[in-house]
């Protein structure tokens, strides 16, 4: 009863006009960065921080959640559209996303990401409610050894995102780890792999990475093959998901927000995990995995859902412990400092008008989004009948703005343009860019905390057998890799016995 | 009559095009604030009130970017490497930035690769555990070490920190060993002890909001004097100990600024610490002004080197040639 | 399906011989940078093993390319346009050559007229505008809405 009063008062203070006009306001920038790529929620939020100091902290700070949670619907629209993730976490959408809309469903594709993020931030939303206080141990469990074992797990999930040879997957993410280590070492401070290049002491970014393994050489071979893909204005017509197509999105998105609300809560990398994870979880359950990476609309669905839930998920170290697990939290803690207001343990206590006031506007905002998207998903849709000769050049200019704006600097170009090179070469050979951008991301943090870890249990490597949750990960990394050896196994003793009754 | 109107016309397109005279009109875009810790920490928080206020006295946002890593020279380095010296890039720089070139290869020069501006406030350190932790008190974390020596872990913000080199010398006066885990800032040793990774946190009072919800106990703190938050804790002198550790910073630019730029972004910053506000969020984390010009500071800068070098070589911390 | 031995042109094991030149980079830079000790592992210690993992990895694909038939050099661009591909990427490259040389608009608007005349022409009436259109446009939005400052080139145009 307690709690229905308090969610009654957060209703109370997030339904005033001024808070529903920032909150609109918020989202609607959130949508909008979400679809301009190198331009990211923390740019904005950034930005905007100056402007919340107008008002009371609970409309700065529903504002900026809003631009947050806002721009993870907008993340996926691009990478449906022209295969140009806006994030990190939405690399995974690509997959199929983007397969669906050159088979002309684009609509479906976008329409079920943005259902699937309704849902999964409105139920993250409430597990927020409710749930909030007694995770917030679950946030500080995850020590050295148990986010290395976490971030092992992560990469060996993602060699089953691929269709190829898991090989090659597993030789990408080695390369995205190297990759992901260029730069100034995150204990000495001595640069690393740098070739006395200044540019890289800051490492390599991020969006020249993936703009270029993924919209410059998807444009690459689009050219190479001629224009195949012209669809046909007919196929265009629906854009919502079919009854066919929300049979098979119901588990996902169940799953997915699940995933996606457990693994936000870890600091560091949780959320892009969560999306991976999703993909590769859909595949494995699923009766059709062959579908996966052809336009499979699970593979839109779950990672998008898991994306939205970690958004809310990593609100609770925030909100309980004053911890921010990533960069924007970290904003969001700066506005919260602003408005001399202290987030951790005490901030429910406190403050509970600001507390809940926030959370519940998430669930307004949520609404707000659904209905801020899907009519423009008619306007994307009607992007894709250009011509592709006129189109290309359209993407091409976008990734270079995009990296451009993220960074400054020209040498970012160069990158995207090896980048996509490396992506167009690599792809021939059968080699996915998935598992890099993964492993790229995941790199550093990992080598961080294995050195870490080892420093704490003084050279004794059974630590990341002996503490649960890390052998936990370990162990079903362990399982998945040994797994498809299996199926393998299996078949060539029944080839034998076949060859040996025919004999 | 055609042709003037089209000259004018393209001038004034021209006018608006080129770029503006920069040391005049700055700052003219958002200025960038590199702090080389991550977010959530105790300089983070004041960085963020001490720009907030200086923003508006140079009329564009700063935007306070967190580069942590390598006990908060990564960013800095990387500033000193990579950015122009426009004044669009500024960054804390916190005293590691003096003491690491004395302990390892760097890729700076404290004193030639910088152009500092102002020194602006200083930390409160202090020593916490969880508060289910077997150490009520310092005492009792000095008799588990000399019993198990080497097993006391302690989270620092990174090597060669105060936090570090204050937590060696105390153990090289008790005469026990214990070690060092280094992490990139505030948020992460604060994850550390609270999910039980590390027995004990050495860090700037980042840690306030955590003792005060009382998940966390504070043992002691290295200040001169006792805290006024914090009236029972001890400082070092009252455990016996003839220390006092503080590590002030101050921001500055890559080398090579206008020094006009410079002076505007001091003035901004000046009013910024002289700002109440600014001066009760600094309070709350046991801070306090500690206001230096720029040409005290690049003085100061040279005191400070040559003091760490003493207490770096006497640790045996110091660079091999 | 025959055993095809080792022939030079097989795709796969070139790949495989690639990477595995990288993995030898990527242990020898670990091993430089210092393996450190295990309860202290220095800057090379996580690339040092990485290296040896990929050297694993890429021996296992060389190998199987051998055993079995993978596909030839050629065959893996037959078929295609790659004298198009080519042109986009040299168009590419030398565009970011000229970026801050040229500037923005004085770089952009050429590199829009090259991609829609050059591969698929686009007709003339349509490609002109949007050349200037679309480069135009956004400098717009960056320059003045979102103040990214795009660089002006030795003319100072844009």
């Amino acid at each position: 009863m307690d709690l229905l009063s308090q969610v009654a008062h957060g209703f109370a203070v997030a339904l005033t006009p001024i808070n529903l006009l920032y909150c609109f306001i918020g989202v609607f920038i959130g949508t909008l960065v979400g679809v301009l790529p190198g331009i990211g929620p923390v740019s904005a939020m950034s930005l905007l921080m100056p402007v919340t100091l107008a008002g009371t902290p609970e409309s700065g700070i529903i504002m900026m959640a809003g631009i947050y949670y806002g721009s993870m619907y907008g993340g996926s629209t691009t990478s449906i559209l022209v295969n140009i993730p806006g994030e990190a976490t939405s690399v995974v959408t690509c997959l199929d996303g983007h397969e669906m809309a050159k088979q002309g469903r684009a609509g479906p594709a976008l329409g079920m990401a943005a259902i699937a993020s309704f849902i999964a931030g409105t139920i993250a939303v409430v597990g927020l409610m409710i749930i909030a206080p007694y995770l917030a141990h679950f946030a500080v469990a995850f020590g050295p050894a148990e986010m290395f074992s976490l971030m092992v797990l992560g990469l060996v999930i993602v060699t089953f995102l691929t269709q190829g040879s898991m090989l090659k997957s597993l030789l990408m993410a080695s390369a995205g780890i190297v990759l992901g280590l260029v730069g100034l070492d995150s204990i000495t401070a001595q640069p690393r792999l740098t070739f006395d290049r200044l540019e890289l002491y800051d490492g390599i970014g991020l969006v020249p990475v993936v703009m270029g393994l993924f919209g410059v050489a998807e444009v690459l071979s689009n050219i190479e093959q001629g224009i195949k893909r012209t669809v046909s204005n007919a196929d265009i017509g629906s854009k919502l998901p079919t009854r066919d197509d929300w049979k098979r999105s119901k588990g996902p998105i169940g799953r997915g927000t699940v995933l996606g609300f457990f693994l936000g809560i870890i600091p560091g990398g949780g959320a892009v995990i969560a999306a991976f994870a999703s993909y590769a979880l859909e595949k494995r359950l699923s009766k059709t995995p062959e579908r996966f990476g052809k336009g499979a609309i699970e593979g839109v669905a779950g990672p998008e859902a898991a994306n939205n839930s970690a958004a809310g998920g990593a609100f609770i170290p925030l909100l309980t412990l004053g911890i921010p697990p990533n960069v924007v939290m970290a904003l969001l803690l700066g506005a919260f400092v602003i408005h001399n207001i202290q987030p951790g343990p005490l901030l429910m206590v406190q403050r509970p008008d600001l507390f809940w006031g926030v959370i519940t506007s998430m669930y307004i905002g949520n609404v707000m989004l659904l209905v801020l998207n899907l009519p423009l998903i008619g306007i994307w849709v009607q992007l894709l009948r250009l011509p592709y000769n006129i189109l290309f050049p359209m993407i091409l200019l976008f990734t270079v703005i995009g990296v451009f704006a993220s960074s400054n600097n020209v040498f970012d170009l160069y990158v995207m343009i090896a980048f996509g090179l490396i992506g167009y070469l690599t792809r021939k050979l059968g080699y996915e860019a998935a598992p890099l951008v993964l492993a790229f991301v995941l790199g550093s943090i990992m080598e961080n905390k294995l050195r870490t870890a080892l420093i704490i249990s003084a050279g004794d490597l059974t630590t990341f057998f002996t503490k649960p949750i890390s052998a936990v990960c370990l162990s079903v990394a362990a399982i998945m890799l040994l797994m498809p050896l299996i199926p393998v196994l299996r078949k060539k003793r029944e080839q034998v016995a076949l060859e040996d009754g025919q004999s | 009559m055609k042709r003037t109107a089209l000259a004018l016309l393209s001038a004034a397109i021209l006018a608006a095009v080129a770029a503006p005279a920069a040391a005049q009109n700055f700052p003219t875009k958002p200025i960038n604030l590199i702090v080389p810790w991550p977010a959530g920490g105790s300089t983070d928080i004041a960085m963020r009130a001490i720009a907030e206020a200086a923003s508006k006295h140079l009329g564009q946002p700063i935007i306070v970017d967190n580069r942590a890593g390598g006990s908060g020279t990564v960013g800095p380095a990387q500033m000193a490497a990579t950015a122009k010296p426009d004044g669009y890039t500024i960054a804390q720089i916190p005293i590691t930035i003096f003491r690491l070139p004395l302990m390892q290869k760097t890729t700076w020069d404290a004193q030639k690769d910088f152009t500092y501006i102002a020194h602006l406030t200083g930390y409160t350190f202090g020593v916490t555990v969880r508060a289910d932790s077997e150490f009520k008190t310092w005492a009792d974390v000095v008799k588990f070490a000399k019993a198990n020596p080497g097993k006391v872990t302690y989270a620092t913000p990174g090597a060669g920190t105060s936090l570090h080199i204050g937590m060696e010398q105390i153990a090289a006066r008790e005469g026990i060993k214990v070690t060092q885990v280094p992490f990139k800032g505030g948020a992460e040793t604060n994850a550390a002890v609270l999910g039980g990774h590390t027995m004990l946190q050495v860090e700037s009072s980042g840690w306030k909001a955590l003792v005060d919800a009382g998940k966390l106990r504070l043992l002691m703190i290295w200040t001169a004097k006792p805290s006024a938050n914090y009236p029972g804790v001890p400082t070092l002198q009252q455990l016996g100990y003839p220390f006092v550790f503080d590590s002030p910073f101050g921001i500055a630019g890559p080398k090579g600024m206008d020094p006009k730029i410079v002076a505007t972004i001091h003035d901004a910053f000046k009013k910024a610490v002289d700002d109440p506000a600014v001066q009760a969020t600094l309070a709350k984390y046991d801070m306090v002004v500690n206001y230096k010009n720029t040409a005290d500071y690049v003085k100061f800068v040279k005191e400070v080197i040559d003091a760490e070098s003493k207490v770096v070589d006497m640790l045996g911390l110091k660079k091999k040639e | 399906m025959k055993s095809s031995g080792l022939r030079i042109n097989n795709a796969e094991l070139w790949g495989g011989a690639i990477w595995f030149a990288i993995s030898l980079f990527v242990l020898e830079q670990g091993r430089q940078l210092g393996l450190g000790s295990i309860n202290s592992p220095g800057m090379g210690f996580m690339m040092f093993w990485l290296g040896i993992v990929m050297g694993g990895l890429s021996l296992i694909i060389a190998v199987q390319s051998i055993q079995s038939e993978g596909p030839s050099v050629r065959s893996l661009w037959a078929g295609t346009r790659w004298a198009k591909t080519l042109i986009v990427i040299v168009t590419f490259i030398i565009y970011a050559f000229a970026f801050t040389r040229l500037g923005f608009l004085l770089s952009t608007i050429p590199l829009m007229l090259v991609l829609l005349r050059a591969i698929d022409p686009v007709r003339w009436t349509i490609a002109l505008p949007l050349s200037f259109a679309a480069p135009l446009l956004i400098w717009w939005v960056l320059e003045r809405v979102l103040q990214i400052q795009l660089p002006t080139g030795m003319f100072e145009i844009g």
